[in-house]
């Protein structure tokens, strides 16, 4: 396993500027001064990857966010006398703030319209820029002193070229921990798959800020690092032609690492100076390597590079759609803590209206801890939309959900995990870009965004509490027979597995109460069998209660203690599944029977 | 009073010209969900061939109004015939970042067939201006203004028409709704795609011929017709042609009244500040296309 590697792994990132300086180092003042430059690219290449590869927000505002780290850290040393190092950092903040002013209301928003918010703050800003003349210079821009440090002002380009590297090295730390932990994954998350996403109590709007506020505290900072090799900076310098450009960074390099935006950025911060003679046509060659790399190479330059040297680490024995070994028995880790007596779920008189259609009318539900509960119903008699109102996906108009005594408010979804309430969803709702393993974990709650950052240092450190976490989900993937899966893609599985990938995931934070809809719709006979014996066994191991939505009656009555039977909203049978199948109103509506004596 | 007349004629002459320009965004965006980045680009071409007929090769104005559309809706359909084939079955987000690279890349292309920084091109029309009696002064009102406003506005009234009741307008609908059942149904992917971008090229180019004369020819103008003409599609409601032709025209009345009232800043600014308001708090648009109903 590579679990030894990881911290290094995460450190890895410093090497380019290390690189970039020992290569500084050899060479003439001249690449120095471009190296500095290519430094910079970097560290927004990384950003970058963070907001447009991870959380998948094509942003339009990185010349802004470049020019406010630079006009920031140039006024603090021109008004305020700051050292360089404290006006650099300054202004890293000021970029945070400008980050979030962006991001409050550009969240709201994807794909196009994101863009479209964020061009208007790229604007914005270069509007003020050049209108507020007596401060910024205008539009003739504003002459950058050489950087001082304790009184002595830095003249050598190697010099610079090392205190940029250092800064951009402690930039680029933060952005690697966050992007290689919890907080990364959960942002590729909900990029593929915001529903899920929030039933594991992932707030999309508060990930996709802080993924705003750190990636423009670090494009600030490049700029105030960048600013003194400019000499003069203008507002045309950080307009939304350099917003372009920079967005080229991730794309070309890759956008599921960070090292995809640092080679994105380093490379084509280079490229102009390799290609000096033809610098005219760098625009247009640029362009042209983004829509080819759009066109054909989506990976980016990281995934090319992986296809010439596949990792070492990818499953060799497990070929993605081999069957899943046999469900183990395996000691649970902690034992099963919510051995309670009494109802587990009591839902009573809850309605939901879809305009004149009552969806969910009247019904009232009461399921014993503990048991495994099924309700079956034909298509349109209202189990999901019952379902998603216990679940808090939506709020019923009227009734209300009382979840082990505990009146659970039509609220958030993201609050329902902590009531230890988890579920599965009806088209399979995995994530797709991560790995078995990954998408077990995000299931284990902790997922608000401090808390993502908290776990994505421990995960860093490799402490202890990580290694529970990657124990926890071993262990949920044994559960569900998927274990020589761990690493592998999630989206490479066959349909039955990616079913018991979504049940791993609902059972790893040890819930009370799992809602399984449709769990087996889709998937082999013989594999429905398999998930009959599974779910028993979870039920008893976990002491978990399962509310189980199926059509599939041989599963439902194999499977379940208690069976109601939905149509047209209400419940219309209850009982035990023997019963409730040979009842003559449930094989009227469910199997069209019509009786004989009409 | 006689200034104010002026100014909001002055706004809507620039206003037909993004209403044309957000027509073709809606369209194209209508028929195949693709959000056109590149359509400035567009644009600008249509300007720059505009340039090339009547300046360099000296032919009649009027020729430009009829080869420069087919010029243009060629060039688009030929480049979603090679460049966004393969993206169509790839996200949004892919294709946005391939549109937005695509306009970079065309502007660039011009930029580097042509290295100066603005060209001129003669205004369509000539001829003594209109005095419009309004109180004790005249509005002054050039042919020129005429012509653009009513020009531009007639095109964009055809396209909302061939888009309603055409047969092609129909496939086009049909495509967006439910590109699958419109298969079945036997309307050809390809050919809907093509003519999608033919016409929104087209219209592009017809704003390029129309704008050229009073914006003149460079690169800027991507993305400055880029920026406006998404306003006005935002305005509109995205998918709403009668609203992109309303939102072109407010946008452009709202900027010169800004820039006569306020400031050149103001201007510029303007346009986002509507953008922004509009997308907060009325995201589905001013002019929102049908109701949804609920049953």
């Amino acid at each position: 396993m590579s679990d030894a590697r990881r911290p290094l792994a995460i450190l890895s990132p410093l090497l380019a500027p290390l690189a970039l300086f020992l290569w500084g180092w050899a060479a003439g003042d001249y690449w120095r001064f471009v190296l500095t430059l290519v430094a910079t690219s970097t560290v927004i290449g990384a950003a970058l990857t963070m907001l447009v590869g991870f959380a998948r927000c094509i942003s339009l505002a990185t010349g802004a966010m470049m020019g406010i780290g630079a006009y920031c850290s140039t006024l603090l040393i021109l008004h305020a006398g700051l050292p360089f190092p404290v006006a650099v950092v300054a202004s890293a903040l000021a970029g945070g703030v400008g980050g979030l002013l962006l991001a409050i209301p550009a969240v709201r928003f994807k794909s196009h319209n994101l863009a479209m918010v964020t061009l208007v703050f790229q604007a914005v800003v270069i509007i003020l820029v050049r209108e507020m003349k007596s401060v910024t210079g205008g539009a003739e821009g504003l002459n950058v002193a050489p950087p001082v440090i304790f009184g002595q002002t830095i003249s050598s380009d190697l010099v610079y070229l090392g205190m940029a590297a250092c800064f951009c090295a402690l930039a680029l730390l933060p952005i690697s921990v966050l992007l290689s932990g919890p907080y990364g994954r959960n942002l590729r998350a909900l990029a593929t798959n915001e529903v899920a996403a929030r039933a594991f109590g992932i707030r999309i709007e508060r990930y996709l800020m802080a993924a705003f506020t750190v990636s423009s505290a670090a494009i600030a900072m490049a700029g105030a690092l960048a600013a003194p090799r400019f000499r003069i900076i203008d507002p045309d310098s950080f307009g939304l032609h350099t917003s372009i450009v920079m967005l080229a960074y991730p794309v070309i390099g890759g956008m599921t690492s960070i090292w995809g935006g640092i080679l994105g950025g380093g490379l084509m911060r280079l490229l102009p100076e390799l290609l000096r003679p033809i610098a005219d046509y760098i625009e247009l060659i640029l362009a042209a390597i983004v829509i080819l790399t759009v066109m054909f190479f989506r990976g980016g330059l990281t995934e090319i590079g992986e296809r010439l040297c596949p990792r070492r680490t990818a499953p060799l024995a497990a070929a993605p759609d081999a069957p899943a070994e046999r469900a183990t028995t395996l000691p649970a880790p902690r034992p099963p803590s919510h051995a309670h007596a009494g109802d587990a779920l009591v839902a009573t008189n809850i309605v939901k209206r879809y305009g004149a259609l009552a969806a969910v009318d009247d019904v009232t539900l009461a399921i014993r801890a503990g048991t495994l509960h099924g309700i079956m119903g034909p298509n349109g008699a209202g189990k999901t939309t019952f379902f998603n109102a216990v679940t808090g996906f939506i709020a019923p108009d009227a009734g209300r959900v009382v979840l082990f005594g505990q009146e659970a408010k039509p609220g958030r979804v993201e609050d329902r995990i902590a009531l230890g309430i988890t579920r599965t969803f009806q088209h399979v709702a995995i994530f797709p870009g991560l790995t078995c393993r990954d998408n077990v974990i995000a299931g284990l709650g902790r997922n608000g965004v401090r808390q993502s950052f908290r776990r994505s240092l421990d995960r860093a450190l490799w402490s202890a509490a990580a290694r529970d976490e990657h124990e926890a989900a071993s262990w949920a993937l044994a559960a569900v027979g998927l274990r020589s899966l761990a690493e592998t893609r999630a989206d490479q599985l066959s349909l039955g597995n990616q079913r018991r990938l979504e049940i791993a995931r609902a059972i790893v934070s040890r819930p009370r109460l799992i809602l399984l809809d449709e769990p087996v719709s889709g998937v082999s006979h013989g594999e429905v069998e398999q998930i009959v014996t599974l779910l028993r066994r979870l039920n008893v191991e976990l002491g978990a209660t399962m509310l189980i939505v199926e059509h599939n009656i041989g599963f439902l009555t194999a499977l379940c203690d208690r069976i109601s039977v939905m149509a047209s909203g209400r419940i219309i049978a209850d009982g035990l599944p023997a019963e409730v199948v040979a009842r003559k109103e449930v094989r009227q509506v469910y199997f069209g029977e019509i009786e004989d004596a009409a | 009073m006689a200034e104010f007349v002026m100014v909001i004629l002055g706004g809507l002459k620039f206003g037909a010209v993004y209403a044309l320009a957000a027509i073709g965004i809606v369209v194209i965006h209508k028929a195949t969900r693709t959000v056109n980045f590149a359509h400035g680009g567009l644009v600008m071409l249509g300007a720059f061939a505009t340039y090339v007929l009547v300046v360099d090769w000296k032919w009649p104005y009027w020729t430009a109004y009829l080869v420069v559309p087919l010029l243009i809706g060629a060039l688009a359909a030929g480049l979603e015939l090679s460049i966004l084939r393969p993206l169509r079955r790839a996200d949004l987000f892919t294709v946005v970042l391939g549109t937005i690279f695509l306009g970079t890349a065309l502007s660039e292309a011009f930029r580097l067939a042509y290295n100066t920084e603005l060209l001129a091109v003669p205004a369509a029309i000539s001829g003594a201006p209109i005095f419009i009696d309004i109180g004790e002064d005249a509005a002054i009102v050039t042919l020129e203004q005429i012509w653009v406003t009513g020009g531009a506005l007639a095109v964009g009234l055809a396209g909302l028409f061939l888009f309603r009741y055409s047969t092609l307008g129909r496939s086009m609908r049909a495509m967006a709704s439910n590109i699958r059942g419109a298969q079945l149904c036997g309307y050809s992917v390809e050919r809907v795609y093509a003519t999608a971008w033919f016409t929104g090229g087209a219209l592009a180019g017809l704003a390029g011929v129309f704008a050229a004369p009073s914006r003149g020819v460079s690169p800027e103008l991507a993305v400055s017709i880029i920026a406006s003409a998404f306003v006005a599609a935002v305005i509109g409601g995205f998918d709403s042609l009668a609203g992109a032709l309303i939102g072109g025209l407010l946008l452009g009345v709202v900027e010169t009244l800004s820039a006569a009232y306020v400031s050149s800043a103001a201007k510029s600014a303007i346009s986002f500040v509507l953008l922004f308001l509009v997308l907060l708090w009325r995201p589905e648009g001013l002019f929102p296309e049908a109701k949804r109903r609920h049953v």
